[in-house]
């Protein structure tokens, strides 16, 4: 187990190096001047104003140099300084990478958990409405592009019903303590997370119905039905522990994409996360902060992986085995 | 097709399971088609015939399973069940409640696929204490204390490793021990064991008939073995029932059935099994001869 980790830790390394090449070349060969994108912030087109920015932060100098620079500081664990909000990579991260979490992991674990309830129901009961209402809302669910979804919820729970807030994560004018705070931030998750969740939500649930169905079926089941167990253990422990591995890899894939999904939310709901942190870095060509995001979301795919690993083994033994002897 | 109903050995005992006019139906197509057999208790009966005979469904219905998991039901008939106390009782008309309470305690089943059968996910000392828990309301312990005293019964080597490990550890023949630990782990009354061998290859199918009739005799159970292979009649039952095409075509003693058989059908099961040295002088082996079904001759396969 440990020597998975430490393997996979590794492995980080040197794929981290990888996306750095890769990233900062793309970046490099992008139409665009930065320079002339930091002297916009402060106002001034002046070719000497822009000769004076290229020597400050290096951009003169030939893309071998700057890119061994780059990996230099990033070694220290100095991401650069942003264009635009002339603050450190590090700190901006910092500072939002809060409300990503917050956001994601609420999203994730709804769709997990919500997911995988539909589908044992809908594996269980599959000429049931319920069934049949469940196929098509998963259908629309994975079909429905996430920004014309979040837009819609905005018009509906905040404008028509007003029943929850619009967009931010917390109310402007907020007081109060800290419980309070959290409550505020409750009803501000609601709509993005669900928004973020349904996505996965739709596709959580179509695996576990299929791969439900399927080990319901199984020879093990029914020897389970066999020795007079009943049903309900029969589903949730002897089949769902089955049924749910292939489930845990598509969840698995798709930690690492969270942030891409984040970025549509995040920008759709002026929630303070990461992903609109990307979309605005795009826009402003803001290299360093974009260079660190990607590198950010790189190693989460890599810890996504690690972490599916070992809830495989946890679950499935037929892995564990597999894994001590390799 | 005449019904021999009349069981050829001891009339007067008192039937533990008498399965009378069974019809088992998937949508519109008839599995089982009026079956009527009884089962004794401490014999060993053999239900044989061709894959699709209505064999395995006919067991299924015996333990209610074709209702679960599958899209089978008991259209009509008996299944009756004779109670430790002597009370009859008809399993078709028990609640799945009820019905439960007999699964694995009282009838229990072992099946074809050793490999398949028990859970990946789970030890096999954990799923054979399962089925003592659940029956005997014993705790945790006292559960997988009754699963090393069964695989020790079953001659699994060094049961107390063993109980740990989970099925994919285990080899072919070690699973059907396990299987077959956990079917008599309740001290079940009628064992129904289906084409416990096909699986296996033949030196581990012998050896689990020898466990299986040794088991028999100290434990008990009336067993109802099905098969297509005439070589485990012969090896371990006392009366036979033939199925073909969802209905019975002959049942007996097994040694009248083997001398004397009266119906075409089972003629022509018995002659389809090859015998030892029927290609000898042969210069390369050759295919084996197919049976005619209606008039019982041998034929030559075209090479």
């Amino acid at each position: 187990m440990l020597r998975t980790v430490a393997a996979r830790l590794v492995q980080i390394i040197g794929l981290v190096l990888a996306v750095a090449i890769v990233n900062f070349t793309l970046l490099h060969i992008a139409p665009g001047d930065a320079a002339v994108v930091i002297a916009g912030e402060s106002g001034s087109g002046d070719p000497e104003v822009l000769d004076e920015i290229r020597a400050l932060y290096g951009l003169d100098k030939p893309f071998i140099n700057q890119f061994g620079s780059y990996l230099g500081r990033v070694a220290t664990g100095d991401f650069g300084q942003s264009y635009r909000f002339n603050e450190p990579v590090t700190s901006l991260v910092r500072d939002r990478i809060g409300a990503t979490v917050i956001l994601g992991t609420t999203a994730i674990l709804f769709a997990i958990i919500v997911g995988i309830a539909v589908g044992v129901y809908t594996a269980r009961r599959p000429e049931s409405w319920f069934s049949h209402l469940a196929t098509v809302l998963a259908l629309i669910g994975f079909s429905i592009p996430v920004f014309f979804l979040g837009i819609q919820l905005i018009i509906l729970f905040a404008s028509v019903l007003d029943w929850l807030p619009a967009g931010r994560m917390q109310d402007l004018r907020f007081e109060g303590n800290f419980i309070q705070q959290w409550i505020d931030i409750a009803e501000h998750l609601i709509l993005p997370a669900f928004t973020l969740g349904v996505l996965y939500l739709a596709q959580y649930s179509r695996q576990t119905r299929a791969s439900m169905l399927e080990t319901l079926q199984s020879d093990f089941v029914r020897t389970a039905r066999s020795k007079g167990l009943s049903e309900r253990t029969v589903v949730y422990k002897h089949a769902l522990r089955n049924a749910v591995i292939p489930v845990i890899t598509l969840a698995g894939l798709q930690l690492g994409t969270i942030l891409s999904g984040a970025l549509i939310v995040e920008t759709v709901f002026d929630w303070p996360g990461l992903g609109r942190l990307a979309f605005e870095s795009v826009q402003a060509r803001d290299a360093p902060v974009l260079l660190g995001l990607l590198m950010l979301s790189s190693i989460l795919v890599i810890l996504a992986n690690l972490a599916t690993d070992l809830v495989y083994r946890l679950i499935d033994p037929r892995i564990r085995v597999g894994g001590s002897a390799a | 097709m005449p019904n021999e109903t009349s069981p050829a050995q001891g009339s007067d005992a008192e039937a533990i399971l008498s399965v009378r006019d069974l019809v088992v139906t998937f949508g519109s197509f008839t599995a089982v088609n009026g079956t009527s057999f009884d089962l004794f208790p401490g014999e060993t009966l053999a239900v044989v015939g061709e894959s699709g005979s209505g064999k395995s469904v006919t067991a299924l219905s015996i333990m209610r399973l074709v209702e679960l998991g599958t899209r089978g039901k008991i259209e009509q008939g008996e299944i009756l069940f004779r109670r430790d106390n002597g009370e009859v009782v008809d399993l078709v008309g028990l609640s799945e409640n009820e019905m439960r309470e007999v699964r694995g305690n009282d009838i229990s089943m072992i099946f074809q696929e050793p490999l398949t059968s028990l859970n990946p996910v789970y030890t096999v000392g954990n799923q054979v204490a399962e089925a003592v828990q659940l029956h005997q309301g014993v705790d945790k312990a006292e559960g997988m204390a009754r699963a090393l005293e069964m695989f020790q019964q079953v001659r699994i080597p060094d049961p107390e490793q063993r109980l740990e490990q989970f099925p994919h550890e285990m080899s072919g023949g070690m699973r059907q021990r396990v299987m077959i630990a956990m079917a008599l782990s309740c001290d079940p009354r009628v064992l129904i064991a289906d084409e416990p061998t096909t699986a296996l290859d033949v030196t581990i199918q012998a050896q689990i008939l020898g466990l299986m009739r040794d088991l028999r005799q100290t434990t008990g159970a009336a067993v109802m073995i099905i098969t297509h292979d005439m070589g485990v009649v012969a090896e371990v039952a006392d009366r036979v029932v033939v199925m073909n095409q969802a209905e019975i075509v002959e049942q007996g003693d097994v040694y009248d059935l083997f001398e004397n058989p009266r119906e075409r059908y089972t003629q022509a099961l018995l002659a389809a099994v090859p015998r030892l040295g029927s290609m000898t002088g042969l210069d390369e082996p050759a295919p084996f001869d197919l049976v005619e079904m209606e008039t019982v001759e041998m034929k030559q396969v075209d090479s």
